[in-house]
């Protein structure tokens, strides 16, 4: 049996300071298997694979390889014993085509000069083999993300690795696109490669793997056969307790109109058109709305215009009957609007700020945290501890824990606290649980439900499709800057709100206006 | 869990501070190097270098030679090499404050050379053009300090408005600034006959503002005949009020975010554009205030053909803010510690026959050594975290596995 391993970790202990990362973990991959490794933001996982890659060394447990006993230094020697990663932002030059990215680093020479002929007889044949749809040719900033994906697995195809590691895959992915890419997945280990596939998303474990490890705050808990187990099984090994998937809500009953968005057009930074175009739509009290579509067609911009963090060049934005199309970031905060941001590191947090910092980063001018201009620690403190208590932010150090030190979920848990407790008629909330744990996202949505259900208006921008799909009261679909469909969660399907998302279907916009 | 915290804190002061002074070390131990290579190139005897290392160490509290004992070189407290090392450390406290409070907006303030050029026109203009016999003294004093600051401070603006509505690097517009400075300076004082000094005939040379009886008080402070003043203590307040202002008040708290993350800043509403102009004004006006402290202590001349050169005290502010991990207070010492190097190069070349060049020499590799100060703290870390794995410092480390997962 145990020849049968391809990967062995045994045992790994891997300590920082103050919190034990990995402790006594084994994980074991067996020759063909896709094998998924479970766990929550902070549980271990990506500890136990900088092992594997050799950006850490354990303090103990072995790490063997084919059976044989390894010492695995750095990367490079990750590399020579065929481990390959496709990490969750592609590593990918942008201005490249796809097969010099395929090459890169491994480039085929002769006395220095590229030999590019062997190098593309290789990839299109590996992309034959695998069903890898890839144009070699094509610059990787002209090709989709499931492309660009497609190209990092050929990357480690290429380099003949024979362990694949995929890092949440599929966050950036369409339905479709997913699918395609389980189906690769499944080619893969049929042809004997053993794929480590690290996701939170219970329901891909449940389609492709054959195995499951499940860690849980630096702990091994177990192995599973997924033939023999289910997804609450799953989810109650990774949380420690029972989790609620289906979003436990009330049907909406929205009143009257927060916010009101006529005509807004933005003009794109990058090329000529317009990121957004026209988009006219209402959220009113006590209804969630969702702006649903692929990443990159114009959500971001959007809320920008919305937010004040950029200018719109045509059209009007009302909240609570107020104009604010003029208005400054701070004068639309003062209106009732709050904003979790989508990227909570450059946006939503100064990373090198103490925790009570970053709590009142719009209020630190209120009459309750300053006088005269200086800044009462005090009462700031005060409000730290309450928002980490009502919230339950967990920090190392409390209100002074310096930010940047903090996991991904509670640093997300801190903007939330702040965003809701400002208390605003109007909570926009941009991707509030990218990157997180089912834990973790089943606290979010309860938040975020418990603000509709206080009769405020929330405007939801995701790609998430179970988010859209379960948090939601409304969606609206955009593509290509527009709103091209609004779709009742409860009579449509997740299918054809990836149709909408696609581009394929529309029942909205010009298309459909003029039909 | 508050103890963990200071302790946390705590370490990190004593990390920068012990870093800093590894930069110190390892500057002086080079300069010695220097010292014993230039006198072997030289075939000059070893133990002349050996001498100039002491003069070196020994700075201020070198008390010459005793010509009866066979020239050995004295020490001991020189209270007139003191007192000169108070008066050079002051303009040296201000501009490393300009570039240090800049710094923590995010902006590198290498224009501190031309506020300074321009703090020193309108000091002296203003100290020598009021009639002290109209006007008392110690007002024209005042108004001569503060159009100091309202002209260093308008030079300090141009590059912060150029940085925030035009998106223009400060550093390049700061540079044509210095260069416009100098040669300004130049014209006006060229332009202007009655502040020129033509005794004996001299060119280029203002005349002392104490020739109007304009001069800092002295408050006791020019023992043994030096030349510190009040200016040494105004330059304390103003690094205190600067440690207040970024640390404990709204404003520096903006200004902290906007250089922290200018991003997040403008998310929550803050004025960034706003902050840029005002931290880059507020960093000129205090270069500015430097040069009117030196100049207006009122027996120093200004040599005004400033068009071919820059006022070295305006880039020393850079090293003073960098070695003080541009920290307001951290300012006051090593402005203190620069000037001190700057006396051990005039009592190098007084006493021996190398030169005052080897001073700077070392101050530039400690300057040089000083931007390596993060490096100097990791290496601590990375050493503390081998010999205990609980070690306080690698909880950075480990915070930011955590936010990778």
């Amino acid at each position: 049996m145990a020849d049968n391993y391809v990967v062995e970790m045994l045992n790994i202990t891997k300590v920082f300071p103050g919190i034990v990362a990995n402790d006594n973990i084994t994980l074991q991959l067996k020759r063909g298997e896709i094998h998924a490794l479970l766990g929550e933001n902070g549980a271990g996982k990506s500890t136990l694979m900088s092992v594997l890659f050799g950006l850490y060394q354990p303090e103990q447990g072995e790490i063997r390889i084919d059976g044989k006993r390894v010492e695995i230094r750095d990367p490079n020697d990750a590399n020579t014993l065929h481990i390959g990663m496709v990490h969750q932002h592609f590593k990918l030059v942008e201005c490249f085509t796809v097969l010099d990215n395929i090459i890169l680093g491994v480039e085929p020479n002769k006395l220095g000069f590229l030999q590019k002929k062997e190098a593309r007889k290789k990839v299109v044949a590996l992309s034959e083999k695998y069903g890898l749809l890839v144009d070699p040719d094509a610059l990787v900033e002209d090709i989709t993300v499931g492309m660009q994906q497609r190209t990092e697995i050929l990357k480690m195809l290429y380099r003949d690795n024979e362990i694949l590691i995929f890092d949440e895959p599929t966050a950036v992915l369409t339905p479709q696109e997913i699918h395609e890419l389980m189906q690769i997945m499944k080619s893969l280990a049929a042809e004997g490669k053993s794929i480590l596939f690290i996701t939170h998303k219970l329901n891909e474990i449940m389609e492709v793997c054959d195995r499951c490890s499940v860690l849980r705050k630096g702990k091994y808990i177990g192995t599973v056969d997924i033939a023999g187990t289910s997804k609450e099984e799953l989810s109650r090994m990774m949380v420690g307790r029972d989790v609620k998937f289906a979003v436990d809500k009330a049907p909406a009953q929205p009143k009257e109109t927060v916010l009101k968005v006529s005509g807004l057009t933005v003009p794109s930074k990058l090329h000529h058109n317009n990121a957004v175009k026209d988009v006219s739509f209402e959220v009113r009290r006590g209804e969630i709305v969702c702006i649903a579509g692929i990443d990159g067609n114009g959500q971001t911009e959007f809320v920008y215009a919305l937010s004040g963090l950029e200018k719109a060049s045509a059209g009007k934005i009302e909240l609570c009957g107020r104009d604010i199309s003029r208005s400054t970031i701070r004068q639309r905060a003062e209106a009732g609007m709050s904003h979790i941001p989508e990227d909570r590191h450059k946006h939503g947090l100064v990373l090198d700020f103490p925790l009570e910092d970053n709590l009142v980063l719009q209020r630190y001018m209120d009459p309750r945290f300053q006088k005269g201009g200086f800044i009462q620690r005090e009462p700031i403190r005060a409000y730290a501890e309450d928002l980490i208590g009502r919230f339950d932010i967990r920090s190392g150090q409390g209100p002074v824990t310096p930010v940047r030190s903090m996991s991904g979920g509670n640093q997300q848990k801190a903007i939330i606290a702040r965003e809701i407790d400002l208390n605003a008629d109007l909570l926009i909330a941009v991707q509030p649980t990218r990157g997180l744990d089912v834990g973790a996202i089943e606290y979010i949505h309860s938040q975020i439900v418990g603000q509709r259900d206080l009769g405020k208006a929330v405007l939801l921008v995701s790609l998430e499709l179970d988010e859209v799909m379960n948090l939601s009261d409304r969606i609206l679909v955009m593509y290509e800057g527009e709103i091209v469909g609004e779709l009742d969660p409860k009579t449509t399907t997740v299918e054809e709100l990836g149709l909408y998302m696609a581009g394929a279907k529309r029942n909205k916009g010009k298309e459909a206006s003029a039909s | 869990m508050k103890k963990d915290t200071a302790r946390t804190l705590w370490n990190d002061g004593t990390k920068t501070v012990v870093a800093s002074l590894l930069s110190i070390l390892m500057g002086v131990i080079f300069g010695g190097v220097l010292l014993f290579v230039v006198a072997l190139c030289l075939k000059m005897p070893l133990s002349s270098a050996w001498e100039g290392f002491r003069i070196v160490l020994g700075g201020v509290f070198n008390t010459g030679r005793n010509y009866d004992a066979g020239s050995a070189l004295t020490f001991g407290i020189n209270a007139r090499l003191i007192g000169d090392m108070l008066f050079r450390a002051t303009p040296l406290i201000m501009t490393g404050l300009s570039v240090a409070l800049a710094y923590k907006t995010g902006l590198f303030n290498i224009g501190a050379p031309g506020q300074y050029l321009m703090g020193t026109a309108m000091s002296i203009i203003v100290a020598l053009a009021i009639d002290t016999s109209v006007v008392p003294a110690f007002l024209v004093w005042i108004l001569a300090f503060l159009a100091a600051i309202a002209a260093g401070a308008l030079w300090g603006c141009i590059p912060g408005l150029f940085k925030a509505y035009l998106n223009v690097n400060e550093v390049i517009t700061s540079i044509m600034t210095n260069w416009i400075a100098a040669n300004l300076v130049t014209l006006l004082f060229d332009g202007s006959r009655f502040i020129n000094n033509v005794d004996f005939g001299k060119t280029g040379y203002t005349l002392k503002t104490a020739t109007n009886g304009v001069a800092t008080a002295k408050l006791g402070l020019d023992f043994g005949g030096g030349n510190a003043n009040a200016g040494f203590l105004i330059a304390i307040v103003f690094a205190a009020a600067a440690y207040i202002v970024i640390n404990k008040t709204t404003f520096g708290y903006e200004l902290r975010a906007c250089g922290s993350n200018k991003n997040a800043a403008r998310y929550a509403g803050m004025n960034e554009k706003r902050n840029i102009v005002l931290s880059m004004a507020i960093a000129g006006g205090l270069s500015a205030a430097g040069a009117a402290l030196y100049f207006l202590q009122g027996d120093v001349e200004f040599y005004w053909h400033t068009s071919m050169a820059l006022p070295a005290t305006g880039f020393n502010g850079i090293p003073v803010a960098l070695l003080a991990s541009c920290s307001p207070i951290g300012c006051i010492f090593s402005g203190m510690f620069m000037a001190y190097l700057t006396i051990s190069g005039s009592q190098l070349s007084t006493f021996t026959a190398y030169n005052e060049y080897i001073a700077n020499i070392i101050i530039a590799v400690i300057v040089y050594l000083s931007a390596f100060t993060l490096f100097f703290k990791g290496l601590m870390s990375a050493k503390k975290k081998t010999i205990t794995v609980k070690s306080e410092d690698a909880k950075s480390k480990a915070g930011e596995e955590m936010k990778r997962k």
